[in-house]
């Protein structure tokens, strides 16, 4: 056994680690669970696990480096002897993995297996074999040799398992990585050159941030549930005490999250991280685009104090000045989001996209005689379809009786 | 402590600073002692130093060239200062055949401390024989090395670098730049001399370039990303050797490649650029590689067709912008 | 004229012509390669200048060299070595034939672009000049170079800025095929450092004597911080321009008049060789230079023809040990090569 320590995604948002020390030495024993390194991330030093017991092997990751997630920092082997057979084989193959250009796959936009991971002694020789064992196959790589395509582009649907023949070319006659990309994805890249003329738009950054979001979020494996329920009551309390009705509704849904704890954990490879606070995401519609401000500690915080927080995180979202934009700290780190789109008085149903590192949202409609559909989106990887059932149940109780979401709730209200 | 100052000024500072320490610095030229130097880079050192130290040539390029190839063999450090890089055609002799080959043909015995600078690029409206650069001629030169700086603070560092190696060392410099200002500070520690800079991060696409044409790319890169496109921007700072590694770990996280040089692009310094790149990161390429370059035309003396005869920022946006959208 | 010096002059002739002549030979039988440019009529420039200088002054050469590198002191095994590409050479086996160099002595190297030596020549000098040290700087070069533009920028600089110079022109009057006075408006050559305002002067340079006190004067007024000085040496090469070229440019009798009566190591040899000449030697050696060669033998050393006989055949050993030593010398390697090109790294280490 030889298995590979990967730099571990340790937030929603980390792209890199860094590697602060190793709590072990090649050679070390370690237990299954122990502690065997010590990473910061943008958000907090953290361990790494070992997932398997062992030794610690090297080639080790320099400490006091910044290191990419899903990038090999180390191995655990089971016998010393075989750490130390395999290190310069490992080592030669390492040179090449680093230099291998299609590590990068993640960059636009997918979470494909680093090929790190793949550094096991046999991974080139399958490689090699991979065409001729399986025939169909080598006659694809065949003609598609013929299909002009970049090299990046080839290396990916190598790596992805694309046969590039299935694949529309671009507007210039050639396939490119973002065709391989769409079609791992499962879309299908529009093909310009048919169709009348075009004028091209490139997107502005938050269209692409955006762009690139919903895809890293298109692999969630994702369910829905809707329901109905009256929102009158919550409407009048929202004029009684010139509340936005989005901040009682963030609310609402705090104190859910709160009575449904599983609704506040993420997946991570590790685990599922089970946050300590509610933090609510907020979906504003802003011109040309989509921002998703978050508003934190929803549950606990006095309504009016959170009310404060709204508006001005609102402004931001909305505002011209630069320097009164939002940073990336104003829309990071939610779990659940919230969508209202009540004010389109035709909307009587929609669903939205759970974003990465978030495992639900709920989508609200306009009313319609009387009731609101509510849509909850789900990662079923976390939560399941009796757990959304029984969140929308809570939800609808709070809604028929609003009068305690304004009150500072009590420390029993989970 | 950093301050504002131009990049002549950096130069002369650079001089003054290794005159100073070393009495081997001699600085020979036209118009280099007296008169202060033509782009005023020698200002006030013949008071300070003499006319030992400081030269004045008579226009003899081909042979004060090779004055300081003969005395950087006895131990002088000569920095020989050609007025424009167009006289360096009559200086190639000593540049090519004496000072990089010496030390190789004489099986190692002489090292070659030589600084020849020289102002070069297209400055403005100085017509067909005072607008070229010729960096591919001297790229072709094993045993010189070409430094590029395109601030006052490389122009410092790298002037200082130059006189204190032992090899010959071209330095390009820019017309144009010499009354640009830029940040000094002199007691910040260099980086190697060939080490090429990042001077904007994105992800979008790298553009390689070097000199002026730094400035040029900057400009296009910010006016890309208004439209989306985050360009990477590499200032090469020496074109022999080029740091082929930091332009490498660009592309592997852009896929492509824009290169800009001032200079008519056939069988220029971006064809070597091109050439180097593509051998090394042919299989992360995600479009072919991309060159801005100058015209394959002798520079007129016409102000319009002079700007259209070389890299404007909008030719570097829309070659961008088609390299990122086919 | 010391006796010491004379035989000295004269091994050091008997040399040249037997390196020269063999160097032909191992050209001939495929052991040397390329370019090869021999020296034999010309001996008594490079001998009788080089003798008349210090240790410390500095020799910048052609591509005709190999005579002035041995006299300055190179052994001709090194010498020998570089002609046949060898690692042992003076060069490393990197420069070959035209790019001798040695540092130690002060050798500054053969250069192959005609034209060279001159601005190398004038930075040395200037370096000298700079540091006040009495030393100077020889500087050899063709007639044919004359015409190239270093030259004259060159003088101008050497005499602008006084600088310890001694332009030796080895004026064997072909630039390669092209006889002098179909190349040059002006024959005389050393009439052109007068456009320079440096003090020159023709000498016979078949006439080692003449080319030695001519030298020793130059050079005293170089030292005496008068500036660069210019000497003419009237010489012929007896063979091609180089092993590739049969000189038939050249008319025979022009030939065969300066190797039987101008012959430089013969009139060496007549000057320094305790004999009377044959009635035949007179003859041939004409009436010019009757005058001139008696005086020499009544003031000359006391050498006896054995004493000849002797160094002869001790040249004709060194020569051949030189041979020997250079075809079982190992040839340089590419690391050898891309150490020479990095001699000036500083232990820096590039991408």
């Amino acid at each position: 056994m030889r298995e590979p320590i990967l730099m571990p995604s340790l937030s929603d948002t980390m792209e890199t680690g860094h590697l602060i020390d190793w709590l072990k030495q090649p050679g070390d024993a370690v237990k299954k669970g122990e502690a065997i390194a010590e990473v910061e991330t943008d958000k907090a030093v953290m361990d790494v696990e070992a997932f398997y017991d062992g030794y610690l092997a090297g080639p080790l990751a320099a400490a006091d480096t910044d290191i990419p997630v899903g990038v090999v920092i180390g191995y655990i082997v089971d016998s010393l002897g075989a750490e130390k057979a395999t290190e310069k084989q490992e080592k030669q193959e390492k040179q090449k993995v680093d230099k291998a250009p299609l590590a990068k796959a993640a960059d636009v936009g997918i979470k494909a297996p680093p090929p790190a991971v793949q550094t096991s002694t046999e991974a080139p020789a399958q490689a090699a074999k991979a065409p001729a064992s399986a025939k169909p196959m080598a006659t694809d790589m065949t003609s598609s040799k013929h299909i002009p395509a970049s090299p990046y582009a080839r290396g990916l649907a190598r790596e992805l398992g694309i046969d590039l023949a299935r694949l529309t070319a671009g507007p210039d006659g050639s396939i490119r990585s973002v065709q391989v990309v769409s079609a791992a994805l499962g879309r299908v890249e529009p093909n310009l050159s048919d169709g009348p003329d075009y004028e091209l738009h490139p997107l502005t950054p938050m269209q692409k941030a955006i762009a690139n979001n919903m895809m890293a979020a298109a692999t969630t494996p994702t369910f829905r549930v809707s329901a109905r329920f009256p929102l009158a009551p919550l409407i009048a309390l929202a004029h009684e005490e010139g509340y936005s009705l989005t901040l009682l509704l963030a609310r609402a849904c705090a104190l859910t999250v709160e009575a449904h704890p599983r609704f506040n954990a993420v997946l991570t490879p590790q685990g599922l991280a089970q946050r300590q606070q509610v933090d609510v995401g907020i979906a504003v519609d802003v011109p040309n685009g989509l921002v998703t401000p978050v508003l934190r500690d929803v549950a606990r915080r006095p309504v009016e104090e959170l009310a404060g927080n709204w508006n001005t995180l609102k402004e931001r979202a909305t505002g011209k000045q630069h320097s009164q934009r939002l940073t990336p700290q104003d829309y990071r780190g939610a779990t659940f989001y919230l969508s209202n789109l009540g004010m389109f008085s035709s909307v009587v149903h929609f669903d939205a996209v759970v974003p990465a590192g978030a495992v639900a949202i709920l989508a609200v409609a306009a009313i319609q005689d009387g009731l609101v559909e509510f849509t909850l989106s789900c990662d079923h990887r976390v939560v399941y379809g009796a757990d959304a059932a029984r969140f929308m149940e809570t939800l609808a109780l709070l809604l028929g009786d609003p009068t305690g979401l304004d009150a500072a709730p009590t420390s029993g209200a989970a | 402590m950093a301050e504002q100052v131009f990049y002549w000024q950096a130069l002369n500072r650079a001089l003054d600073a290794e005159m100073a320490v070393d009495d081997s610095v001699v600085v020979l030229g036209e118009d280099v002692g007296l008169y202060g130097g033509s782009y005023r880079v020698t200002e006030g050192l013949h008071a300070k130093y003499g006319e030992w130290r400081l030269r004045d040539m008579p226009i003899s390029e081909g042979s004060f060239t090779g004055l300081g190839v003969g005395a950087a063999m006895v131990g002088l450090r000569p920095v020989v200062e050609i007025m424009t890089i167009n006289f360096a055609l009559l200086a190639l002799d000593a540049i090519i055949n004496m000072a990089a080959k010496i030390p190789f043909m004489s099986g190692g015995q002489f090292s070659m401390p030589l600084v020849v600078r020289m102002p070069g690029g297209v400055a403005k409206q100085l017509a067909a024989q005072h607008s070229q650069r010729l960096e591919q001629t001297l790229m072709n030169v094993p045993g010189l090395r070409i430094a590029v700086p395109a601030t006052p603070q490389d122009a410092y560092w790298q002037l200082r670098q130059a006189i204190n190696s032992d090899e010959p060392i071209v330095l390009l410099e820019h017309e144009l730049l010499y009354f640009s200002k830029g940040e000094l500070d002199e007691s910040r520690q260099a980086p190697p001399m060939h080490r090429a800079q990042v001077c904007r991060q994105g992800g979008d696409l790298t553009i390689v370039t070097y000199s002026r044409m730094c400035d040029l790319a900057l400009q296009a890169a910010t006016q890309l990303a208004e439209t989306g496109i985050e360009a990477e921007v590499i200032d090469l700072r020496s074109l022999r050797p080029i740091d082929w590694d930091s332009c490498v770990v660009s592309l592997e996280k852009t896929h492509r490649l824009l290169i800009v040089e001032e200079d008519s692009g056939f069988s220029g310094a971006g064809a070597e650029i091109a050439a180097g790149l593509a051998e090394r990161c042919f299989l992360i390429m995600d479009a072919p590689p991309r060159r801005v370059a100058g015209r394959e035309l002798p520079i007129a003396y016409n102000a319009a067709l002079e700007a259209a005869s070389i890299p404007r920022v909008t030719d570097v946006v829309s070659a961008a912008q088609q390299l990122c959208n086919p | 004229m010391e006796s010491g010096l004379l035989k000295k002059m004269l091994r050091d002739m008997l040399l040249a012509r037997a390196f020269e002549e063999r160097a032909a030979q191992e050209y001939a039988q495929g052991n040397i390669a390329g370019f090869l440019h021999l020296y034999p009529g010309e001996e008594a420039v490079g001998v009788g200048v080089l003798h008349a200088a210090e240790p410390a002054d500095y020799v910048v050469s052609t591509y005709r060299e190999h005579v002035h590198a041995l006299v300055r002191g190179v052994p001709a095994r090194m010498v020998m070595a570089e002609l046949f590409g060898r690692k042992t050479g003076c060069s490393g086996g990197l420069g070959g034939s035209m790019h001798l160099f040695d540092r130690e002595r002060r050798f500054m190297g053969g250069y192959a672009i005609v034209g060279e030596t001159f601005p190398i020549a004038i930075g040395i000098g200037y370096a000298i000049a700079m540091r006040e040290l009495p030393e100077a700087v020889i500087c050899f070069f063709g007639d044919g170079a004359v015409n190239q533009g270093t030259f004259h920028e060159s003088l101008n600089m050497a005499a602008l800025w006084k600088l310890p110079v001694l332009f030796v022109c080895e004026n064997n009057h072909y630039q390669i095929g092209t006889e002098i006075h179909r190349h040059s408006a002006v024959a005389e050559v050393y009439k052109r450092a007068c456009g320079y305002r440096i003090p020159a002067r023709r000498v016979n340079g078949m006439d080692v004597l003449a080319v030695h006190r001519a030298t020793e004067e130059a050079l005293a007024q170089i030292r005496a911080g008068n500036g660069p000085q210019f000497i003419e040496c009237e010489t012929y090469r007896f063979r091609g321009h180089s092993m590739a070229d049969p000189g038939s440019y050249r008319p025979k009798v022009e030939l065969q008049a300066y190797e039987s009566t101008e012959d430089p190591v013969k009139i060496a040899i007549a000057e320094t060789v305790t004999a009377y000449p044959t009635a035949e030697q007179i003859a041939a050696v004409g009436s010019d230079n009757i005058a001139s060669l008696t005086g020499s033998l009544r003031s000359g050393g006391h050498f006896p023809p054995e004493h000849l006989d002797a160094m002869q055949a001790e040249i004709a050993a060194e020569v051949e040990a030189a041979v020997h030593f250079a075809s079982e010398s190992p040839e340089p390697t590419l690391a050898d090569a891309q150490a020479a090109l990095d001699c000036n790294r500083q232990g820096e280490v590039l991408v």
